[in-house]
């Protein structure tokens, strides 16, 4: 059942939700009130691709150990994994009858498999795995929808702020600061900021323009006016 | 974190005026897998300013309030002044205030509340705050 005023996922918490640490909390939380303790969230890729939980754009919690000898990546072979692939419905597995070499590293008794789609049309998959009972099919569309929800947050805080053009005030001071050869531990003492954030910044910016490093970076912005 | 990010251990510097989370955070440190972590405390800003000018401390996790009302909009530039870089979180025993979302403005990384800490939680934050973001043809031309 909806519990909306109760549930921490679906609360203020899912608007004030502004980078990755935020949304690692909410995909956990989200799990953590249907009584699944992993969750694993990933873009589904080509046909013969992992599910690869190291790609900048993935969250999870499930330990290093248990994905693929710790390369990060639930095989494509996976059912869960070619779950997502095929379907666009969410449905859930009993691990012990199941393949999947994920869930019988973790020993859980039951997994949820929801595919998700961005709505630039990007696919996504939750995976959800602890030892809780499998889900009925109204508890699993209650499951499917909160997942929904959280990510379309993700979706909006996150995942679709590469596709905005332009760079924002921030990211034009750290641009500025390049130019001018500061580095990032510098910016970052100027900004009083952290080097991971600005590096974060300059991360960003790189995809934003379509370039591949700084000096790129600082003569794309000078020929188009970004900075003087 | 500290440029030296190939180093076995990391240090985390908890600043928290109650000292019954210095030992809860120590016990969830012990609990992890990860062995090479070392935790140090203290419980004021001031210590903590002192603390991370003389180097070596690689994550910061912050109390939000700290005696005798200072909450992170006050605490959190003071480290940034003293010329840290790393990461620094806030931990609370309740971060529902709206005041919350401004964090980034003040030179805070993330925020957790205290009840959300476990072993998952802190693998996720030390894996997350010493990736690194960008490729070597970024790498800085310098040494």
């Amino acid at each position: 059942m909806l519990k909306p005023e109760a549930a921490f996922h679906l609360g203020p918490e899912l608007e004030r939700a502004l980078n990755r640490m935020d949304f690692f909390r909410l995909f956990k939380a989200l799990a953590g009130s249907h009584d699944y303790q992993y969750f694993a969230l990933a873009e589904v890729l080509g046909e013969e691709d992992a599910f690869d939980l190291h790609l900048p754009y993935s969250l999870h919690n499930i330990p290093d150990v248990w994905i693929d000898g710790g390369r990060g990546g639930i095989e494509h072979k996976d059912p869960m994994v070619e779950h997502l692939r095929g379907s666009t419905v969410a449905c859930s597995m009993d691990a012990q009858d199941s393949s999947s070499a994920l869930c019988r590293s973790g020993r859980v008794n039951s997994a949820v498999v929801i595919p998700l789609q961005t709505a630039a049309g990007k696919r996504f998959g939750l995976l959800m795995l602890g030892n809780a009972q499998r889900p009925r099919h109204d508890q699993l569309a209650v499951i499917a929808h909160d997942a929904a929800v959280v990510f379309q947050r993700y979706f909006e805080a996150i995942l679709s702020l590469d596709s905005i053009s332009g760079l924002n005030d921030r990211e034009i001071q750290i641009v500025r600061w390049t130019s001018e050869g500061k580095t990032s531990v510098e910016i970052a003492i100027i900004l009083g900021l952290s080097e991971h954030t600005v590096n974060s910044y300059i991360a960003a910016i790189l995809r934003k323009l379509h370039v591949v490093n700084r000096a790129q970076m600082v003569a794309f912005a000078l020929r188009s006016g970004l900075i003087n | 974190m500290n440029a030296d990010s190939e180093k076995s251990e990391l240090v985390v510097l908890l600043v928290d005026d109650d000292p019954v989370e210095h030992t809860i955070l120590k016990r969830k440190l012990a609990s992890m897998d990860r062995a090479s972590i070392r935790l140090e405390y203290v419980s004021n800003i001031s210590a903590a300013v002192d603390r991370v000018k003389r180097a070596g401390i690689d994550l910061v996790f912050l109390d939000n309030r700290l005696a005798p009302n200072n909450d992170f909009r006050e605490t959190a530039p003071q480290l940034r002044h003293a010329g840290f870089v790393g990461p620094i979180g806030i931990i609370s025993s309740d971060i529902s205030g709206a005041y919350f979302r401004e964090f980034p403005e003040y030179g805070v990384d993330f925020r957790i509340g205290k009840d959300e800490i476990d072993g998952a939680a802190i693998s996720f934050i030390l894996s997350e705050y010493t990736r690194d973001q960008l490729s070597e043809t970024c790498a800085e031309d310098f040494l």
